[in-house]
């Protein structure tokens, strides 16, 4: 008889908290890991108007940044603007999640013009640029265009780096993210395929490619999904943001801030979060003792994005190598919370020492459906020393600047 | 017409926040009422109805039938259909996510402007259901939409919700067409959702919920 139930009692377990009855099927992916007294809830994730807003139909005036600072709208019509890049030479290079092409935005007789640069990629999120190089990061692969500031107006055809980084080809957390790392390699994220799952060996990781070789190193793990990273200007170690597993509370578990002191640091999904929650299936399997805790709990479902270290000359001194970070916001949340940028500043050891709202304004209602009218994703210090923030609800870019 | 529309919904906007600042705490439900004045003010301000209903009549309603009504098994309705999930399903048709020799080079003449002219009309006209459930079906079908989380993002009427579309009362051959789309991985679906929803559904099921769904009335 009990041998008979195993089966039953593992595909229980394979569903995970999802309490439901063995033959129930399994929900959508945003769905997962919900327990049988969340089945009701009417939290849903928010998506994107692809179609965009114009500025001029969107309550830009209720943004707010500290004083001396001002918040502008850089560009409109970017269709679901994601990452933002800029080049050496001012381009500002935009990815895209839901759409399948990249951009560049380009200064012209003081006007700024879109070029598509890249058609017809499959969730083409992750941008970098090494030596004039553009490495685009889509669902399962990376490709690469050569030379692209010389061809923006004829650019190439994209050209295989790596493939392979869709181990599932499922639903779940297939975008990526991507920068270049002062070594000339490519960092990115492959995420869980599901909200709370045991991951196969490359996801819920970061990894790292040599796009000269194409040798490929997997340099932390129990990651459930980052989609932001950078590297410390002057230490040169990758920080990164990463999303925690939904269905647990409203105010349980944070999303993270961690930064990889060492290659192959596991920081504990499934089986811990925020550093010390042990997960309601998968906690009994680990401690969170032997994981690498988050070197800032960031707050429940705030879902930190993109993050920068501010490197320009433009803000104050005090901001120099402080990080910004966008907040997506949260979904999974009776009262919404998140849709903002956030400043962190670190000690002279590492340690966060500050972490305070620095653009606020996109949330109306932190009860509404949706809460918000704008949703910040990327956050980029160009060249003249202010910040751009892309909005890929609205495909808005905005830019943020200080003057005394 | 419209402008007065919006006039009328931002002074009642007004009205209602400088309630919310007296009440201060206590206000949720007035609150999302605000919210949901404010976010229907903004796409009424945002999209031109009298534009979209041009531009439906000369390029649309051939196929999807007069006011959105379609009179066609495998062709949608859009009448009613929440706007968001119109404007970006011409988007995924213009940008090549989803496929479809018809829809393809329609939407490719597009701009954003005029996907989210032809989405407000279409979701202000009523939609007209002529279909009818199967007697037997109604009960089991408003089980099965329950059990297979249909109602957690259609809504609890299946009218849909902001970029979900609407399936009550939607064209029974179209409705089963793309659950049949779904469950074998080949029509387009936003981080994957309805695949994964549909992937443990067996075709009879499905043929009994696109039934169900497709003679549903409410409004």
């Amino acid at each position: 008889m009990i041998r008979k139930l195993i089966p039953l009692i593992a595909l229980a377990v394979a569903y995970g908290a999802n309490a439901q009855t063995p033959d129930a099927p399994p929900p959508p992916s945003w769905k997962q890991g919900m327990s049988s007294e969340q089945n009701s809830s009417p939290l849903h994730p928010f998506a994107p108007i692809l179609t965009g807003v114009e500025a001029k139909d969107l309550p830009i005036s209720t943004l707010k940044v500290p004083a001396g600072f001002k918040v502008e709208v850089w560009m409109e019509g970017v269709t679901n603007a994601r990452s933002l890049l800029q080049s050496p030479q001012g381009t500002v290079y935009v990815s895209n999640r839901i759409g399948k092409n990249v951009y560049a935005i380009v200064e012209k007789d003081g006007k700024r013009v879109m070029k598509t640069v890249a058609k017809g990629l499959d969730t083409p999120n992750g941008i970098a640029m090494i030596d004039g190089t553009l490495y685009i990061a889509e669902r399962g692969r990376i490709v690469k265009l050569e030379n692209i500031e010389n061809r923006l107006d004829n650019p190439p055809e994209p050209v295989q780096v790596v493939d392979g980084l869709d181990p599932t080809n499922g639903p779940g957390h297939f975008w990526k993210y991507m920068v270049a790392g002062p070594d000339k390699k490519l960092y990115f994220n492959i995420g869980s395929p599901q909200n709370i799952t045991l991951p196969n060996y490359i996801q819920a990781a970061i990894l790292r490619v040599d796009p000269k070789t194409g040798v490929m190193e997997r340099i932390a793990t129990g990651v459930r999904n980052s989609v932001g990273m950078d590297f410390h200007p002057v230490t040169k170690k990758l920080w990164f943001t990463e999303h925690a597993r939904d269905w647990i509370t409203d105010d349980l578990p944070h999303d993270e801030l961690n930064v990889l002191n060492k290659v192959g640091e596991d920081f504990g999904y499934p089986f811990c979060h925020q550093g010390d929650l042990p997960d309601p299936i998968y906690g009994k399997y680990a401690s969170c003792d032997q994981f690498t805790k988050p070197a800032l709990k960031m707050g429940a479902h705030v879902a930190p994005l993109g993050m920068r270290f501010y490197t320009g000359k433009m803000f104050p001194a005090e901001y120099k190598n402080n990080m910004f970070i966008a907040r997506h916001g949260s979904w999974n949340r009776t009262t919404k919370q998140g849709y903002d940028v956030m400043r962190v500043v670190l000690d002279g050891k590492g340690k966060v020492v500050k972490y305070e709202p620095f653009l606020t304004g996109f949330i109306l209602n932190d009860k509404g459906d949706p809460p918000m009218w704008g949703r910040p994703v990327d956050v980029q210090v160009i060249a003249d020393g202010s910040m751009l923030v892309s909005d890929d609800h609205n495909g808005i870019i905005y830019r943020v600047s200080y003057a005394k | 017409m419209i402008t007065t529309v919006s006039f009328i919904v931002l002074v009642t906007q007004n009205k209602v926040n400088m309630t919310l600042l007296k009440v201060k705490r206590n206000a949720m439900n007035l609150g999302f009422i605000a919210f949901l004045i404010s976010s229907f003010s903004l796409s009424v301000n945002a999209a031109d109805v009298a534009a979209g209903k041009a531009k439906a009549e000369a390029l649309c309603n051939a196929c999807h039938g007069p006011n959105g009504n379609s009179q066609i098994a495998d062709i949608p309705s859009l009448a009613g259909m929440p706007p968001l999930s119109i404007s970006n399903t011409l988007f995924y048709y213009r940008e090549g996510n989803r496929k479809n020799p018809i829809m393809t080079p329609i939407a490719a003449t597009l701009t954003n402007a005029e996907m989210k002219d032809v989405a407000a009309y279409y979701s202000s006209q009523k939609r007209e259901v002529t279909y009818n459930t199967k007697p037997e079906n109604i009960e089991a079908g408003a089980k099965l939409a329950q059990q297979y989380n249909c109602t957690q993002c259609h809504g609890p009427n299946l009218l849909g919700v902001q970029h979900i579309p609407r399936v009550a009362g939607q064209n029974h051959d179209y409705l089963l067409t793309q659950l049949k789309g779904f469950k074998a991985m080949t029509r387009a679906d936003m981080d994957g959702n309805m695949s994964s929803a549909v992937s443990a559904i067996k075709l009879e099921d499905l043929v009994l919920i696109s039934d169900y769904a497709a003679g549903m009335k409410s409004q």
